[in-house]
Order: structure tokens, then sequence, then C-alpha cells
């Protein structure tokens, strides 16, 4: 039973954020992900529900219509399978006690006996059993009165993770980086960024950071990186593959992990990284875990294709060029995994092979079609 | 102090000439050899005492001319001779002026300043055109202004504009008496060569020209009189001209020609003369394809070819190097040009020529390049590091994006931030299916045995 637009509590904060990712006035898989954390955390404190189900079906609704409304936008799906893997979570540490996953079939569970799970706070938390009454046809807010304390901790985990990224990132940055070294990165990431302030603290190295025309991020990259005292050059895409023999790190950033290992990542991503693998050198993606989407085609070099304004590749100031050329600006680019060495997320460093199984354990297998 | 170091370092055994001597009575040469050495204690000794004297003062000018000498880029192989000479000067002026303290630790610290840079120290920025020295001929100051500017640019078009100038300067050219024309018009032209190397560095193409011309001089009869001579050297440029460039284009332009068929999507990169010859050419005999053109900072010539083809009726995608992924798929064939090609098969070509080579192979999309033998190069470059070119910095080609705020895009060389723009890269002969020049379609490994096999030197 769908509940109606009207009818989900809230709606008129979900609202306000369809119309931002619609309007792409959000910018960033960061902050989308935060203002999805801050409107479901609005709409479950508003809820009303008598059983577990109901605000289950509260949630998915919100997080399509959200989904919806920005399709590109991985994070903002991603941050509604994690909440609703942690209520989930929550609501089975209350009832029965134990940590174990709602999931028969998953494979993860093989995986997970025998390993602690990993701690998102939910059974330590809530001391004991909450007697919960489901369904009680005399008060029906008792049962949301009860859960909902807990739940807001959950939420509030996802949010706490999300504000800490680049910290965690950034712990093992020296580990990584060594002195003298010659890293190439391209476009911003605030993520990459924070990885190599780090490892500045700490290190002597030197960035090449390409511009990634004709969005020209790499322009903001460099001015920050020089500010921040790190020897920096700034060169043109063009120039990737000549200077590719002289580097010794590829960093990149990530829009989207895939479940295969893939990643999404600006459009010149795709070009380091074969260049990259050309000369044997190390390709490495700093992201956050909210990053990691379940889904998974065959036809990913299509699934990353996000057009983005041409004029900033042919102008209309080329007047009688414009109407007779077709111009073509995509904004992502899709990075197979046999191109990426490790991804350095805020949980630990994990390899290309072993993403499905972070899906496994982050998010829950009946949320993956929202 | 290292700038103020490398002027003071002079031939351990010759006079120092760039002294300015001030009233020497007998010139070296009448000098014997004690009072030589003599001469050379005394000064030795003076600058010494004036190193003791002034200490830091005499090494923090330096220093701002260190740092003005590298943002302006005209010094750029300054850093790399100051710390090579920097280490045995401080040696010297430690033993001597007994300063050492003060000398060795600015030394470190301009060590580490410049320690950035070492690795792309030898590119070399092009130094700015100084107002001609000596006698140089108003077509070549025109054309090294032209170069220097970029109003010329690709191979084919250095190579035939600077033939054009030396025929002017032949026609122009008056043999001194006592001298042979033979003899003396290749050292009449040796400063005009200069000249143009300093505006921008020689291309392979302008060096194989030259050294045609330089064969042809040394090469005319003793005893044809004056004017019949250079009639003969302007016909034999001609000659060249025509053959190698000309006739040799027409010939690419059928042969790839062939290789392009009725609904074939072809993809180029930048703007190579020829591969717009060759496209032109086989819309014109009826061949219905599509074009893909590749374009990319710094030099965006891409625009220009983009224009020339739809221009034509060529229907024409445009897209910038980034996006190369998201399109590779759909392509049937790979065309570019070269600067030159070497030995082993490698080609140099513009910056990003590599890029799209590599997306070719991964894709299995073949890479055909279109090439002249007089391009061909009998050194072999291992990477792209051991011979290219910096194009200026600023917004020389306007290729930066109007709707971009203009303080963003237009960054300077700051403390721990340099620009660099490579003009050329090298694509390894693995990336590249086929060669087509004027002699057929050959694999890149087979480069180095042309030349023997057409009997020529070049």
């Amino acid at each position: 039973m769908a509940p109606e637009p009207q009818n989900i509590p809230g709606h008129r904060a979900v609202e306000t954020l369809v119309a931002k990712l619609r309007r792409r006035q959000v910018v960033g898989s960061r902050e989308a992900a935060l203002e999805t954390a801050i409107v479901l955390r609005q709409v479950v404190s508003k809820a009303r529900f008598t059983n577990i189900q109901q605000l289950i079906t509260v949630i998915r609704e919100v997080g399509r219509r959200l989904a919806e409304a920005q399709p590109k936008e991985h994070s903002v799906g991603n941050t509604v399978r994690r909440v609703l893997h942690n209520v989930r979570e929550e609501y089975n540490s209350a009832t029965k006690g134990s940590a174990a996953s709602r999931n028969v079939y998953s494979i993860g569970k093989f995986v997970l006996q025998g390993q602690p799970r990993k701690q998102s706070g939910g059974a330590a938390k809530s001391d004991g059993r909450i007697t919960l009454k489901e369904n009680d046809p005399d008060d029906q807010d008792s049962f949301a009165r009860a859960l909902k304390p807990v739940l807001m901790e959950a939420i509030q985990d996802v949010l706490d993770e999300l504000e800490t990224v680049y910290d965690n990132v950034s712990k093992n940055a020296k580990d990584h980086v060594h002195s003298d070294e010659i890293i190439l990165t391209i476009g911003h990431s605030k993520t990459v960024e924070a990885f190599l302030k780090s490892a500045g603290h700490y290190r002597n190295y030197t960035v090449i950071v390409a511009e990634t025309a004709p969005s020209y991020q790499g322009h903001e990259m460099a001015r920050s990186l020089s500010a921040a005292g790190i020897s920096t050059f700034l060169v043109p895409d063009s120039s990737i593959f000549a200077i590719m023999s002289r580097v010794n790190k590829v960093i990149l950033g990530a829009h989207a992990i895939l479940a295969n290992g893939g990643l999404f990542a600006i459009s010149g991503a795709l070009l380091a990284a074969t260049a990259a693998r050309a000369h044997s050198t190390p390709v490495v993606v700093c992201a956050g875990q909210f990053k990691l989407t379940p889904l998974w085609n065959l036809y990913h070099e299509y699934g990353a294709l996000d057009f983005a304004d041409p004029s900033s590749v042919l102008g209309f100031e080329e007047g009688k060029l414009v109407e007779r050329v077709d111009v073509v600006n995509p904004y992502y680019d899709y990075v197979g995994p046999e191109l990426v060495d490790v991804f350095i997320t805020n949980d630990g460093d994990h390899p290309p092979s072993s993403v499905y199984r972070l899906i496994k354990e982050t998010y829950d297998d009946d949320d993956h079609e929202l | 102090m290292a700038p103020a170091a490398t002027l003071d370092v002079h031939p351990p055994n010759g006079p120092p000439t760039a002294e300015p001597s001030a009233g020497q009575p007998k010139s070296q040469k009448t000098m014997t050899k004690a009072e030589r050495r003599e001469l050379q204690e005394k000064q030795r000794a003076a600058k010494a005492a004036k190193t003791a004297v002034n200490g830091v003062n005499g090494k923090t000018p330096g220093k701002p001319k260190d740092q003005a000498a590298s943002t302006g880029g005209a010094a750029k192989r300054a850093p790399e001779a100051q710390p090579k000479t920097a280490a045995p000067a401080a040696v010297r002026a430690a033993e001597k002026a007994k300063a050492g303290q003060a000398s060795t630790t600015t030394d470190t610290m301009g060590k580490n300043q410049a320690r950035g840079l070492l690795i792309f120290s030898h590119f070399g920025l092009p130094k700015p055109v100084n107002a001609a020295k000596g006698d140089i001929h108003p077509a070549i100051a025109r054309l090294a202004l032209q170069f220097s500017t970029f109003k010329i640019t690709g191979a084919n078009a250095r190579c035939i504009a600077t033939l054009t100038a030396f025929k002017t300067i032949i026609q122009d050219y008056v043999t001194p008496p006592n001298h042979t024309l033979s003899r003396h018009l290749m050292t009449y032209l040796s400063p005009q060569i200069n000249h143009l190397v300093a505006a921008r560095p020689m291309s392979v193409t302008m060096g194989n020209a030259i050294r045609q011309l330089k064969l042809d001089i040394s090469g005319t009869d003793f005893d044809l009189p004056e004017q019949d001579a250079k009639d003969a050297l302007c016909r034999q440029i001609d000659t060249y001209i025509h053959e190698r460039i000309i006739i040799a284009d027409q010939v690419i332009q059928e042969t790839a020609g062939n290789k392009i068929k009725d609904g074939d999507v072809i993809l180029t990169y930048a703007r190579s003369s020829v591969v717009e010859k060759v496209l032109l050419e086989a819309h014109a005999s009826g061949r219905k394809f599509s074009a893909i053109v590749v374009d990319s900072r710094p030099m965006l010539e891409g625009k220009r070819l983009v224009a020339i083809l739809s221009e034509a009726g060529i229907q024409c995608t445009y897209l910038l190097l980034p996006a190369l992924g998201s399109v590779m798929s759909e392509v049937s064939t790979v065309f570019i040009g070269a600067h030159s090609i070497h030995s082993n098969g490698a080609v140099y070509s513009r910056a990003g020529t590599a890029l799209v080579a590599m997306m070719a192979k991964r894709h299995s999309v073949p890479v055909v390049v279109c090439c002249e033998t007089y391009k061909f190069s009998e050194t072999i470059q291992l990477d792209s590091f051991t011979k290219n070119e910096l194009a200026p910095l600023g917004d020389l080609f306007s290729s930066f994006p109007n709707n971009k705020p203009r303080e963003s895009l237009t960054l300077e060389n700051q403390p721990n931030l340099e620009i660099l723009n490579p003009l050329y890269d090298l694509t390894p002969p693995t990336c590249v299916t086929a060669v087509v020049t004027e002699v057929g379609v050959i694999p890149p490994n087979s480069i180095s045995s042309i030349p023997v096999a057409l009997g020529r030197l070049l």
C-alpha cells in the first residue's frame, strides 16, 4: 500500500529536496547524501506507524521519489538504502536481541558468520530488549514511540559517518604516499584533496593535476593544493600520456562505485586510468562508502552518460559552427574494475574484487530496487 | 646565491673573458704564461675577498633574480645548470672565501626551491625573440615572429615557409669577393637558422629540409656563374617542396582515401594538414562518412578543422579529449598526422595523440598515421620527455570557454604552482596499426628500412 504523497509525513521537506535535485541545485554526492539523510530523519521523526513494515514502505516511497528526481546522483539512493538497512537492524536487535540479518539467502551471511559484525551501534545501544507491541489496537502510537529513539540514533550514525568521511579516508594517507613521489590526479574531488593535504603534512612530494576540460576543475584543485604547500604542476589533459612515464601513482575520485568494482568518475578518468595501465602505474581511488551503489548492468559506458552544457566545448561565439556540428559533453566516464588497484574508503582499503562483499554488508538485498 | 656563483665560475685554464677588464695594459695573447697566471690569481683573490666581505648581501640579490628567471621562463635551463655548478662553486667559495657557511646554506635553500622544477627543467620554454642581432634577413625576422606567435603551425607549413624564406635569401645573396658560393652560403645561412631556432625549436621537417639544402649547396658546380647557381638552388628547393610534400600528400590522399568506406565514422585529433586533405578528398570523391574531431588545449586546433570539414559538407562531431572514452566504441578508423616518425615506428605528434591511439587500441580500432617520407627521423626517442616543447603561458590560443569566470582560469606561476603545456608527445609503435606514406602503406616496425629501400639518406 503506497501512501499518497501528501500523507507522507514531512512531505514538504521531501518535495523541497526533490525540486533541488531535479534542478541540480545540490552539487556533489556528499551534499546530496547529507541532505537525503536529513530529510529521512525528518520523515522518520514525523512518521506514524504501527508495525515496521509500514515504516519501511514510507521510507522506500520517499527514497524512490528522491532517486527518480536525479537518477544520476547515486548517493541519494545509497543513503536511503543505508538508512533502511540500519532501521531493519535496529528493529531486529530490539525484538530478537541478535544481530542476525533477516535474509536467509544472503551469501553475506556465510561471510559474516564467524566474523564480528561491523558495529553500527545497534545492539550495544539498546539496553536489552524493548517490549514492542506491534499493531496494538488500543494505543496505535506505542510501537512507534518505543522504537523512534533508537531509529533516530541509527540515522544519526549515518549522518555522522557522512560528516567524517574526509577525515577517515585521509587517516592512512601518509602510508600510501612516500617522499619525492609524483602523483597524478584529475578533477576536483574533495576526498582526494583531503587525502593529499593530509599526506602533505608528513611527506614532501609533487602532484601533477590535469585540467579536466571542459569543467576545468583541475584549476581549483591545483590552486587549493599549492596553497596548502604541496608542490603542484598544472598540465592540460593532452599531456597525460606524455608525463605518465614519470608518474608513480594515479589518485582518482569517484562519483559512484558500482557493484562489479568499476566506478563512475569525471570524464577524463578513463584516459588517466588506461594510460596508467599502459605504464603499469598503480591507480588508487579515494571515495567514501556512501558512494557504493548496488546497481550494475552490462552497459556501463552508456549508464555513465550524463550530458552537460555543450557551450563549454563549443560556445555560441563560434556562430556558424554551432548549427552544423554536433557537440558532445559527457560529464562522467565509466572506469572498469580491471583498471583500478585499490579503493581507499572511510572504512579501510579494498580491492575492486571485494566490492560486492562490501555491498552485501552495507545494504539489504530487498532494497536494491527501491 | 647560485646565479652569482655561476657568473663567477670560469674555466680553470682559460683567461676570464667575461670579466669587464678595465684598462688591461697588455692583451691576453701578448702576456707570457706566468704573467697570465699571476693576473688570474690576483683576480681570484680579489673576488674571494669581495665575496667574504659581501657574504649574504651579495647572495640575496641573486635570489630574486633566480625567481624572476624561473617565472619569466627565459632561463629554464638555469635551474638545471645551477645545482650542477652550485656544488663545485660552493666548494671553491668555501675554500677560498672562508665564508662557506653563508654560501652552503643559501645553496641548499636554492636547491630545495628548484627541486620540484628539476624534472621538467630541460624542456626549455621558448625564449622571447630578442631584436635581431647581426644581419638577419627581414624575411627571416618576419618568419621568426610568425613562429613565436604561433601564426604558422604544423610541420608541413613550417617547412614550406622556411624553404620559401630561404629562396628569397638566396636570391638576395651576393657572394663576397674571395669566397665561393658553395662554401660561403652555408655560413651566411647559419645565423638565420639560429634566429629561427631561437624563436621556436626546429621541427624535424625543417631539419631534414635544411640538411638537403646544405647537401645541394655544397654540391653546386664551382664554375657556374652566380645567378645560375642561385637559380639552380631555388629550383632544387622547389623540387623538394613539390616532390616530397605536395605530390606526396596527393599520393597519401588517394591511398588513405581508399581505406575510407561508405558509412564509416572517422576519428581524428587536433588538426593535421595531411588528414584534412585526405578527408576532403574522400568526401569529394563521393564517399559517405562522418567525422569526429577530438580537440584539446593548449592549442585547440581542432576547431579550425571542424570549420573546414563542415564547410565542405561532412557531418562532424566535435568533442574534447576527456570525452573520448564515451565515443570510441562508435568509431571505425582513427586517422592521425605526425610531426615526425622515428626509426622504431614511434610517432612524435601533437600532445594528446598518444591518448587517442591508446584508447583506439583498447577498443580494437585501427590507427592509421598519414606521414610523408621526409618526416622520418633517424633518431629513436624513448618517451615524451627526451625532446619536447612547452607552449608559452597565458591564453595565447584563446582556448578557454567563455562561460567560465576568467580569474579561475588564468593561473600564473605561483610558489608551489607551476603550469606546463607540453606541445608534443610520443605514441609507442604498438598503438599504431599502419603508416600511410607516398611509397605505400607500411607497418610501423618497418620504418627504419624505408630510406634504405629508397636509396636515400633521409
